[in-house]
């Protein structure tokens, strides 16, 4: 069945006791048991363990994003956090994106380096420069394409072939694209993961995190270490990511057509110095995007003539734009990552990936797109 | 769930029956719209109202359900239909019964949103009031007329605080075969079950003490199940055969949860004040603790009570349950346990001095909600009762000084110690 379809009606069966349409939500600790003999037989016992509600989701996603077993967190860095602590141990060792997510880059940095784990930032959208990061002790590949938030893009089959060869898992941060645009599983990847926080939910309402596994033993590692630490989605946060699940495609499409419209109205632009959108033809990867996604999403920056003043100027004076962290949501937001999403990654660091002081975020949202237009148009007229 | 439970069991358990499919300990939300029918068979027994089911929430809701199943058992009633505030319960059970023509003997002292329902709304459907002193029991009696078809009044009249001599009014309406039905939103069925005396259907906010945390808005109409519909012909909506459900006799079907029944057919139906799930489960976390939350609001009313009856800068201070009060022998009788949390008093130096001390708390929130679990406080007379008319503020017992407490859960100290920055800033006006 089609991916619309899939996105409405998998992992849902309308409840038994009354019919309801949707899946209830569970909002209980615990299950009640028959017996002790029949422990366990409905399937559930604590809520951190398991739960009816965030199951639903788990399967949707599962079904979504071609894998066999799916864990919901409260958060997309419980996400990341949990996969990385089910196949790294100390001293073994990570090859990460080095534009990941400002998030990610401090998990493995501040966080899991005091564990005895060892990461290699690479930059994964050259093939050879991944393959060289490659060590005896190196279990996990894990990258973020597109990446946040520069948009540069990994070769995931080429990158899973490095995995395999090296026996370390590939894990792919699917955020940006959802499985509507982009299946890593499907290109040769293990597990694939997400903040369900952007397109998932769609609508800003709430924060969570996914992973979804290829193979039940990775996805049985995963959930060992989830129930161990404890970094769980509630019932609320899954029924509400459910419902925003049902018009992901439809949003993915409007707000990346409404992303090209944009992305071309500002490499017109007299005063845009750059644009950086995959589905430009100027797009130094634009080929691999095509390539291997659907789609090119929604999301894009660009840096205005003047730098960092000049940007700063605009973000501070756009209308109709919202200036937040996150994306993904119905609502356009404009974000400067020096002093807000990436902050935490050194500046040295930052300049050397391509976040340049002048980067302008873009995610694009639903509104009407001459809206949109109109706003970042007054806005440079400003600057 | 059996009625051989006491109430603190009842107010955990009743209406839950554990989730078959996978044993939820709490009660799930249902916050669906519809529900999928086996077949069409299926389907149309449960539109017909000949079995039991769900079809679309606005009618009937799973969570929904077990709300008002557990009302229904802590109340004693037959049967509870949940609505989306206060104001709608009363508005449903009032006209599941009452049309053009019709008449109600109501106590003077009500929430005034009660009073306007009664006075400016339904008289527009031809449906009037009479007004009656809460303590006139032979008020009640004279204002009957013919056409009258239904008595109402709150048993803790708000914000008078006087109390409704339940079984002398309850003689009344048997003598007359006109149901009574009364607001219990102050007094909760843990103070006092009203149907143990007589009452033939209870009114709720839940969202007051009941809910208990000022987070949801809810009602309940509680049918008591005790009222013979069919004695005479002066309730045609229970008695006489229904069109919209073919034909249907909701006293003949359904016996004592008639009244119930036709609300659900009717007001749920077209008029569509229903509670949504979520608040439904919000209520129910709040309702498992009413009988410890109920405790300690007496506790606290009562020192307050003390400590304001002794303080130099209180005019007067007026509750059931102090020996000044009008309705101190009924309180005595009908609430045992406490008459309720709702305090008024006067500050020494009038208007200003009351609102002087409103506006310098610093804990007690100004606002017009009561049953909160957070101490709440405000001026009646021009707020909550701010549409009523000079001579309506008399009726209603409401002085230009008063001062409405809503006592909440906080630890007394702290409510006493909070009270002083409202003393000291109306000190200035105490001689004038």
């Amino acid at each position: 069945m089609g991916f619309t379809t899939r996105q409405i009606h998998a992992g849902v069966t309308p409840d038994p006791t009354t019919g309801s349409i949707l899946t209830p939500i569970y909002q209980t600790t615990t299950f009640v048991q028959a017996s002790i003999d029949e422990y366990l037989d409905k399937g559930y016992s604590y809520s951190r363990s398991g739960n009816p509600t965030v199951k639903a989701l788990e399967l949707k996603l599962a079904d979504l994003e071609g894998g066999t077993d799916c864990s919901c967190f409260g958060t997309g860095m419980g996400a990341t956090t949990a996969t990385m602590l089910a196949f790294l141990d100390a001293g073994k060792h990570a090859v990460i994106s080095d534009v990941a997510y400002g998030g990610t880059y401090r998990l493995a940095t501040k966080v899991l380096s005091r564990f005895g784990i060892e990461f290699t930032f690479a930059d994964t959208s050259n093939v050879d420069e991944v393959a060289g990061a490659v060590r005896d002790n190196t279990a996990m590949i894990f990258t973020e394409t597109p990446a946040n938030p520069t948009m540069k893009c990994s070769d995931i089959a080429a990158i899973s072939e490095i995995a395999k060869d090296a026996g370390a898992i590939h894990v792919v941060d699917n955020t940006l694209l959802t499985p509507y645009y982009q299946l890593p599983l499907d290109l040769g990847a293990d597990v694939s993961v997400h903040s369900t926080t952007k397109y998932m939910d769609g609508h800003n309402a709430t924060v969570g995190g996914a992973t979804i596994s290829k193979t039940e033993e990775h996805g049985a590692a995963i959930r060992f270490i989830q129930n161990s630490t404890g970094s769980i989605m509630s019932p609320q946060v899954a029924w509400l990511t459910s419902q925003g699940c049902k018009t992901m495609s439809l949003r993915m499409d409007q707000q990346s057509a409404n992303a090209m419209a944009i992305a071309k109205f500002l490499e017109a632009h007299p005063k845009v110095e750059q644009v950086r959108y995959p589905g430009l033809e100027s797009f130094s990867q634009h080929e691999l995007a095509t390539r291997q996604a659907s789609g090119y999403g929604a999301m894009a920056w660009f840096e205005v003539k003047g730098g960092l003043a000049a940007g700063k100027k605009l973000m501070d004076t756009v209308e109709v734009w919202t200036l937040a962290e996150n994306l993904g949501s119905v609502e356009s937001l404009i974000t400067h990552p020096v002093t807000m999403t990436h902050a935490d990654v050194d500046e040295a660091e930052r300049q050397r990936v391509g976040i340049i002081d002048g980067l302008v975020r873009l995610s694009v949202g639903l509104e009407d797109v001459e809206d949109l237009i109109g706003a970042l148009d007054k806005a440079l007229e400003g600057v | 769930m059996s009625h051989f439970y006491h109430f603190d069991t009842l107010s955990l358990h009743a209406g839950q029956t554990v989730d078959p499919e996978f044993g939820a300990r709490a009660t799930p939300i249902y916050q669906t719209t519809s529900y999928v029918f086996p077949d069409t068979d299926t389907a149309s027994s449960i539109f017909n109202l000949e079995r039991g089911g769900h079809a679309y929430s606005r009618i009937t809701n799973p969570t929904v359900g077990v709300l008002e199943q557990r009302i229904a058992a802590l109340e004693g009633g037959s049967a509870t239909v949940c609505t989306a505030s206060g104001m709608a319960a009363t508005y449903c059970a009032i006209t599941a019964i009452l049309g053009q023509g019709d008449h109600i003997v109501a106590s003077s002292q009500m929430y005034g949103g009660n009073i306007s329902l009664m006075k400016n709304t339904l008289p527009r459907f031809g449906i009037t009031a009479t007004f009656v002193d809460p303590l006139d029991i032979d008020g009640f009696r004279s204002a009957l007329q013919d056409n009258t078809r239904l008595i109402y009044g709150e048993l803790i009249g708000n914000p008078g605080l006087d109390i409704l001599d339940l079984e002398a009014i309850v003689k009344i309406s048997a003598d007359n075969h006109v149901p009574f039905m009364v607001d219990a939103t102050f007094n909760t069925p843990y103070l006092c079950r009203c149907f143990d005396f007589g009452v033939n259907i209870t009114i709720h906010s839940v969202t007051k003490w009941m809910g208990g945390h000022g987070l949801a808005i809810g009602g309940a109409i509680v049918d008591g199940g005790n009222f013979d519909w069919g004695a005479t012909d002066k309730y045609p909506t229970i008695t006489e055969p229904y069109a919209p459900f073919q034909g249907i006799n909701f006293w003949e079907e359904f016996g004592p949860s008639a009244f119930a029944t036709r609300i659900r057919a009717e007001a749920m139906r077209d008029f569509g004040a229903s509670m949504s799930p979520m608040n439904a489960f919000l209520l129910l976390q709040g309702i498992e603790t009413l009988s410890l939350r109920m405790d300690k609001y007496a506790s606290n009313t009562r020192q307050l009570l003390d400590h304001l009856s002794n303080h130099k800068q209180v005019s007067w201070v007026s509750h059931p349950g102090l020996t000044s009060h009008s309705s101190y022998e009924l309180a005595k009788k009908y609430l045992p346990k406490g008459a309720g949390s709702i305090v008024s008093f006067g500050v020494k130096g009038g208007r200003d001095a009351g609102k002087a001390f409103i506006e310098n708390l610093q804990l007690a929130s100004h606002l017009a909600n009561v049953g909160d679990a957070k101490t709440l406080i405000i001026h009646p007379a021009t707020t909550t009762h701010g549409r009523i008319d000079a001579e309506g503020l008399v009726a209603a017992g409401i002085t230009e000084d008063m001062i409405r407490l809503s006592v909440g859960l906080e630890d007394v100290a702290d409510i006493k110690a909070d009270f002083e920055y409202g003393f000291r800033a109306a000190e200035k006006f105490a001689s004038s």
